[in-house]
């Protein structure tokens, strides 16, 4: 069912979530906005195109802790850190962003060992998706709609907004977004007006124009691993690469990572922590055999792993289009291009 | 949230028995036993698979079952001591430590060697220094009275370096007086003591030239001999579908999450180590 708020009054919405549980939004720090932990319902900020970093922390955190021990003591003495979850609303979140959520449970919950850290917070989680204003054009990194991702996709949502003029639409698409919607409360009625143009909008959608390419998955999988022994290629596209890793933290599907032990004054904690393939010890062995030295090694091996070895392995492309790795680039590498290269090539 | 249920937490095992196995003593075997019965239960395992071992304020390192599951009530593990390029701050540890000493366990994890592939054939065990640990575990396990029947004829071809860098010393002497397998030792070169054969290790495997017919080749060893030995293993007829070897890369979580061991889109941990070369050919050389 359709329901209808008014956007200056979605601070009320905010604080009828925050009784239930808690309440995850976009927040404006020193001008630029963030996934945040609302405290003050006054802080939701709905005026954003993309959040600077992806809202995968939710689910998969920088930091996670496994179990806190003391040096010295039995092992039987250390203690596994208990994993509370808390019903938990995740506010306006991007379309090609909720289907990033989608392509990870694949691999964190969907094949192999289930990981319960993911898999508890994901349960516990109702993700409001919110469609990007289709009155503004595409920033220029983004290329969602060569992923077929849409504008205004509601698709991996367990609610989905839009913005009409100055009021809000919310329609549950899942059972539980509809138990949600149902209890929040706070809402005038949409008109049959409104229905329609929430579908329109939809609709409209899907013929945003951002960056496009024709891209196939088996296809580009195909082409990438053809290229793989072609350095001169992988030389090129690397050449001023960093490996400053931002492209991996800011991305939504990136999620390597490294456990470690951390003591200070006998105390410690095992933890998980973000890591990424384009480190050098990343896969330095204990031997001192490492299989990635070079950049272009590692930027390979990111690309591969996006558009090749995700698509072999679990039969989907792992980037959803954001744009997040080249808007924040120091050096200007574009993902997008170094994929459409790949496909002349 | 019981251990069971979160493959990140380890189980606590004591160390029951720790043998020196090697003159230059730098590697040992450690013998664990579970605290938890239940946690003995289950860690159900098979040749080939490996486990992380964990010692808290160190970390984990991912090691090769050297034991047979035949072989219930304990888990052996043998360990070098890493630390001649980069610190081990694991293995330098369990050194380190005594009988008695209590430790985390966390697997079974990865695919054993492929038991039902091999049943009914003949099995070439080919092995090179300290690469030995579940080649022995498989060896003991096809050798146990109730499996031997399941195999056909199995040769054991073991190299190392010197006569006091090879594992398992007893173990060999006690293959070597069996009639029901062929242990063939080499070592690089011997010392004054030494009566047995000196050579590297393709070398005599193309001396005992095993037939390929109905035959597997299970060869784990340094990346200098398998480059020879699979040459050798190539001319006498073996197809790379017969022939088997296990991978080693830098891995932390062994249950195919953390993204650091892949070859392609292959994980390590999770989709071998064991490879046959077939698979190993539709990989890019990345490892």
């Amino acid at each position: 069912m359709l329901k209808k708020t008014a956007i200056d009054k979605i601070s009320e919405l905010a604080s009828r979530m925050m009784e239930q549980g808690t309440l995850i939004a976009p927040v404006k720090e020193d001008g630029y906005f963030h996934f945040r932990d609302i405290a003050d319902v006054k802080a939701v900020d709905l005026n954003y195109h993309n959040t600077v970093t992806s809202p995968k922390s939710v689910f998969f955190p920088p930091v996670e802790d496994f179990i806190h021990y003391e040096t010295g003591k039995s092992i039987l003495d250390a203690v596994t850190v208990e994993l509370n979850v808390k019903p938990t609303f995740l506010f306006g979140v991007r379309p090609c962003d909720v289907r990033s959520f989608q392509i990870m449970d694949i691999h964190f919950s969907g094949t192999g060992s289930v990981d319960p850290y993911w898999q508890k917070r994901r349960e516990a989680t109702v993700i409001f998706g919110y469609a990007f204003y289709l009155d503004e054009p595409a920033q220029a990194e983004e290329f969602y709609s060569t992923l077929g991702i849409g504008a205004a996709d509601p698709e991996g949502s367990d609610i989905f907004m839009i913005r009409k003029e100055n009021d809000l639409l919310l329609k549950s698409m899942t059972s539980k977004g509809e138990k949600i919607l149902d209890r929040l409360s706070v809402h005038d009625a949409a008109t049959p007006e409104d229905e329609k143009y929430f579908e329109e909008y939809i609709h409209r959608g899907r013929q945003t124009r951002t960056r496009f390419t024709c891209i196939e998955k088996s296809n580009i999988a195909k082409k990438l691993e053809d290229l793989f022994h072609n350095n001169d290629f992988w030389m090129k596209i690397s050449s001023a690469c960093l490996s400053c890793g931002v492209c991996t933290f800011l991305c939504p599907n990136c999620y390597c990572f490294d456990i470690c032990d951390e003591t200070l004054f006998g105390k410690g904690t095992r933890r998980r922590v973000w890591d990424a393939c384009m480190f050098t010890d990343f896969t330095l062995e204990a031997s001192g055999h490492n299989p990635r030295t070079q950049v272009y090694q590692r930027l390979r091996q990111k690309i591969n792993h996006k558009y090749s070895y995700h698509v072999r392995k679990y039969d989907t492309i792992s980037c959803v289009g954001c744009g997040r790795c080249t808007r924040h680039c120091p050096v200007n590498i574009d993902i997008f291009s170094i994929v459409e290269d790949a496909m002349k090539a | 949230m019981s251990a069971n249920s979160n493959p990140y937490i380890p189980v606590p095992t004591q160390i029951s028995r720790i043998i020196n196995e090697v003159d230059t003593n730098d590697i040992k075997t450690f013998r664990l036993t579970f605290l938890n019965k239940e946690d003995e239960k289950n860690f159900q395992y098979l040749p080939g698979q490996f486990a992380e071992l964990s010692i808290y304020g160190k970390g984990e390192s991912p090691i090769g079952i050297a034991s047979s599951p035949t072989e219930p009530g304990y888990v052996e593990f043998t360990v070098q001591r890493a630390g001649t390029v980069l610190p081990g701050l694991v293995t330098a540890a369990l050194h380190d430590m005594d009988e008695g000493g209590k430790i985390g366990l966390r697997g079974p994890l990865g695919h054993p060697w492929p038991i039902e592939f091999l049943q009914n054939k003949n099995i070439v065990v080919v092995g090179g220094g300290f690469a030995f640990t579940t080649l022995r575990s498989l060896i003991n396990y096809m050798l146990y009275p109730e499996n031997r029947g399941r195999f056909g004829e199995i040769t054991v071809i073991y190299g190392a370096r010197t006569p006091g860098l090879l594992l398992y010393k007893d173990e060999l002497a006690t293959w070597e007086k069996r009639n029901d397998i062929k242990t063939v030792i080499t070592v690089d070169k011997g010392d004054e003591d030494w009566k047995g054969r000196q050579g590297f290790v393709p070398a005599v495997c193309k001396e005992e030239a095993p037939s390929p017919h109905n035959t597997v080749a299970v060869i784990c060893g340094p990346p200098i001999m398998i480059k020879f030995t699979l040459p050798v293993f190539f001319e006498l007829g073996f197809s790379k579908e017969n022939i088997l070897t296990s991978l080693e890369m830098r891995m932390k979580c062994g249950i195919g999450k953390c993204g650091r061991c892949n070859v392609g889109y292959k994980y390590v941990c999770s989709d071998g180590p064991v490879f046959s070369l077939a698979e190993l050919d539709e990989l890019p050389r990345d490892f």
